[in-house]
């Protein structure tokens, strides 16, 4: 019997159900490990999410990063790439991002970065923890003490970037439908409608603490709830859906089609691959393929990496820059050098309106240009403890593809893949298939019934 | 061995040096467990001026809120403001954050129930019990509340309940020159404001800058007061007020820069509301027989209560006391205004006094009974105690003996006073008696009875 997990400490930060795995405590722990872990003298960045309990942890995390000597600088509700940005901008010594992005309203959880708003490389990440775990950090004095400002315009300063590297003058005539879904989104859009004459149509718009519209994930059944069935109705030419932390983005067509969250790091991939800098991608062993096959269209590369940010960070921290055109997950999530490879939904969105403008065309116009590939997704609760056995099984069984086994087991065939694997955060088990052309349904169903036949 | 008190979690709440001994986790716990106790409401914190104070308060506003209370946040304020206006917005409690007179490396939480009281003995029992068994309430997303701030309303309020005791007007028409020393602590900025807009006072102002640290040792004592009595003389002021970091303890010097023995400042405080009102008086052992002779003289009765505010407001409740106070610490609590210290209180009735009167303050203190009066400390072996103080009582078998908190030996124009400190090894020792050659005999007698027999060196 396996008890639902409400509390999860990782490399990735902290993460929990509030007031059921995720207490106050762990909150002031982690955050003064924190501060204990980065470099004093220069002001922490600091912003969260709409979540009620956000309120709270918050203020845990000021008192944690005063303690240990840091300056805050507190930028309210605001995404995490401006968050992010708010670090490079100011100079700072690293930034807490307070919000549980696609989790549902009573999760939380904190995200760390450390300079230049970068993810906390695997090294750092895991002295953290050895931190936490001591439970030995570094106080100061009540000379010391760090002082709290509240920063109002990081959003017009964040924009001041984006208005620099998309063109808002050619981007501001298409009519846009955004499912903020209650979340960060908002604040950043109802600026560009305000300061720079763009005229998104925003729903589910209000920031809100406890109920969120729907289920936050981005999938083509979250964008199938509301946002797609607008589309036609308003006659827009594109839509959105934002997660509660805005790193992620779906989308939905002109005509009202729901896209898979997988679209849009090939879609990102099909336009910035020919800008460079680099010719690398970088992405997860359980993204699709067709990414691979828009790579090698602009004699791109792609780089698989095990599932989970830290991996993608870890990779993107072995190569120039200049190497890279940009990084992303299956999940909606994409990150581009123009950006210093910050998760950001705002400047995906942006950059799909650019390449709708660019070419001239319109979204569907767009992907008809691509093959059809048909992922299928299913995850099963982790019962058994044989998955290992299970997996050298398969690989003897399909010794006709080609195995990967950094995480899970990939077997990849030229029109086909599929990707077992246990989740790192949840106790399940990932299937994944895809074929180009039509659903690899049998060998699906074929896989779930032998990972559901365990003993 | 000397303990120093780098932290101590008891019945009194959390005290501590902030950084590796007072921690953010700590605080936030201790708000927490005090949110569990007096249920999912409103709670209103605020703090004094410490470099440490908001970071503490952040932490024990995320305790709070986790515990699914509401908080409201009255930044900067004197305890007394706070304690008000927990008592008159119907909250579930309320925290000070603010170690009052200590030094500026610590930092403690003074707690409130909804009535703006500090917590009684029970209550400060059942909450340590909560805060060690860990045993709080954990809030979900769906009970979490916000942070709302007010910082304008409680000292309206505070300022307002004061007027209703005093004539403002005819302190106004005085146009008193004052000197006050701020010790930039939490009244830096109500205090100038309460005497030059409300009382129309002529300001002569020193460390009343709420940013800056403490200037001087925080606690108002004649020895601390030296800018204070330079700063009257200096500018020829009529009187003189000091107040500690967290605005409830007064001292007070005369037109002469002499810093008057605060048990005479409780005493003219007392007089003013004895005038006033009915009611009896409430003071602690060591507070001078000055109060008794005052009570007396208004055909009132003095309750006398072992050293402690709490003890003092306790037995204040019980016979429903006009006035009280603890001499030795500044301390006046006058309950129509509030059950707490109030040196705002202090300070009108002085002013309006001096307008009634006509007399300067060092005439006031002059027409007060007079008594001398010494206080000492001599260190004890562990153990010792017991011995220690049967010995005096079997000395003075003439005097009147109170156990209620050390012992107290009294007769009549007399008394002397030995208690064990709560937080060190030693015996506080106070002795009084209308003449000054009687006060030395006795605290002679009494400081060569308590080293005797223990080793030698120990008197301070």
């Amino acid at each position: 019997m396996t008890k639902r997990k409400t509390l999860r400490l990782s490399q990735v930060g902290l993460r929990g159900v509030v007031g059921g795995g995720l207490t106050a405590t762990h909150v002031l722990d982690f955050v003064s490990a924190f501060g204990t872990l980065i470099e004093p003298g220069r002001p922490v960045i600091i912003g969260r999410d709409p979540r009620a309990s956000g309120r709270m942890l918050r203020e845990g995390v000021l008192a944690g990063l005063l303690a240990c000597g840091h300056s805050v600088l507190d930028l309210g509700v605001v995404p995490t790439p401006v968050i992010q940005h708010a670090i490079r901008r100011r100079d700072a010594a690293g930034g807490v991002s307070i919000g549980a992005s696609h989790n549902a309203a009573e999760w939380n959880a904190l995200k760390f970065f450390g300079p230049k708003g970068t993810y906390l490389s695997t090294a750092e990440a895991g002295e953290l923890l050895d931190i936490y775990h001591l439970k030995k950090f570094a106080f100061v004095d009540w000379h010391g003490i760090g002082k709290l400002e509240l920063v109002e315009h990081a959003v017009d300063r964040y924009l001041d970037d984006l208005a620099a590297v998309y063109d808002f003058d050619s981007l501001r005539r298409f009519r846009v439908v955004v499912d903020c879904c209650n979340g960060t989104s908002s604040v950043i859009l109802r600026r560009m409608n305000e300061r720079f004459g763009f005229e998104f149509i925003l729903i589910n718009e209000s920031p809100e603490g406890v109920a969120f519209a729907h289920d936050p994930l981005i999938t083509s059944r979250t964008i199938a709830l509301q946002l797609a069935p607008l589309m036609k109705p308003l006659q827009a030419d594109a839509g959105f859906l934002f997660d509660v932390d805005s790193d992620r983005v779906g989308i939905a067509t002109e005509l009202g089609e729901p896209l898979s969250e997988e679209i849009m790091l090939p879609l990102l991939t099909d336009y910035l691959l020919p800008r460079g800098p680099g010719k690398l991608v970088i992405t997860n062993l359980s993204s699709t393929a067709l990414v691979d096959e828009l790579a090698a269209r602009h004699g791109g590369k792609v780089i698989r990496v095990p599932v989970g940010r830290q991996a993608t960070i870890d990779a993107l921290s072995g190569y120039r820059h200049d190497q890279i055109a940009l990084a992303g997950e299956g999940t909606g999530a994409v990150m581009m050098p123009q950006f210093e490879f910050v998760y950001d939904g705002i400047a995906s969105m942006l950059a799909v309106l650019s390449m709708m403008h660019e070419r001239n065309s319109s979204l569907s116009q767009i992907l008809a240009g691509y093959p059809r590939y048909c992922i299928l997704k299913a995850e099963l609760p982790l019962t058994s403890a044989r998955i290992p056995s299970l997996l050298m099984d398969l690989q003897k069984e399909y010794a006709d593809g080609r195995a990967t086994t950094l995480d899970g087991l990939r077997v990849d065939w030229p029109d086909r893949w599929f990707h077992v694997r246990v989740s790192q955060t949840e106790p399940i088990v990932r299937v994944i298939c895809e074929q180009r052309g039509h659903p690899p349904f049998a060998l699906f169903e074929s896989l779930l019934e032998k990972v559901r036949s365990l003993p | 061995m000397r303990r120093e008190h780098l932290l101590k979690i008891g019945v009194s709440g959390i005290r501590g040096v902030v950084g590796e001994f007072l921690t953010p986790a700590l605080a936030c716990s201790f708000g927490q467990a005090f949110g569990s106790y007096v249920g999912r409401g409103r709670v209103i914190v605020g703090r004094d001026t410490r470099a440490t104070g908001e970071m503490l308060q952040h932490a024990v506003q995320c305790g709070l809120l986790a515990a699914g209370c509401e908080v409201i946040d009255v930044g900067v304020l004197p305890t007394p403001t706070i304690q008000m206006y927990v008592g008159a917005t119907g909250a579930h409690g309320g925290i000070a954050v603010t170690a009052s007179h200590n030094p500026p490396e610590y930092n403690a939480l003074k707690l409130f129930n909804g009535h703006g009281l500090f917590f009684n003995h029970y209550e400060r029992t059942e909450l340590i019990d909560l805060y060690h068994q860990s045993d709080f309430y954990q809030a979900g997303n769906d009970e979490i509340r916000g942070i709302r701030c007010d910082y304008e309303s409680p000292a309206l309020l505070h300022i307002e309940r004061v007027l209703r005791h005093v004539d403002a007007a005819l302190i106004r028409k005085r146009r008193f020159r004052v000197a006050l020393d701020g010790v930039n602590g939490a009244a830096s900025v109500m205090t100038p404001r309460f005497l030059t807009e409300t009382l129309g006072c002529r300001l002569d102002a020193i460390s009343v800058d709420p940013t800056k640290p403490f200037p001087r040792e925080a606690e108002p004592r004649p020895d601390t007061l030296g800018d204070l009595a330079a700063l009257v003389t200096a500018r020829g002021c009529e009187i003189g007020f000091a107040q500690d970091p967290d605005g409830d303890r007064l001292a007070v010097a005369d037109e002469n820069g002499r810093v008057l023995d605060n048990d005479d400042v409780l005493a003219l405080a007392v007089d003013a509301a004895l005038e006033r009102l009915p009611g009896d008086v409430v003071v602690n052992l060591t507070t001078s027989s000055v109060i008794d002779d005052i009570a007396a003289a208004h055909g009132r009765k003095v309750f006398r209560t072992p050293v402690g505010e709490a003890n003092v407001v306790e037995m204040m409740q019980a016979v429903n006391a006009v006035i009280g106070g603890e001499g030795s610490n500044g301390g006046i609590i006058f309950p129509a205004v509030h059950l707490c210290r109030d040196s705002f209180t202090g300070m009108a009735f002085l002013l309006e006094r001096m307008a009634k009167t006509g007399a300067t303050v060092s005439e006031l203190a002059a027409g007060l009974p007079r008594y001398y009066r010494k206080l000492g400390k001599v260190a004890f072996e562990h153990g010792a105690l017991g011995t220690l103080m049967q010995g005096l009582e079997d000395r003075f078998p003439d005097a009147e003996a109170d156990r209620s908190d050390g012992l107290k030996l009294q007769w009549p124009g007399r008394w002397v006073h030995v208690r064990a400190s709560n937080t060190e090894p030693l015996l506080r020792l106070a002795a009084e008696a209308r003449e000054v050659s009687a006060m030395e005999d006795l605290y002679g007698t009494v400081t060569a009875l308590l080293l005797n027999g223990q080793p030698a060196d120990r008197a301070e």
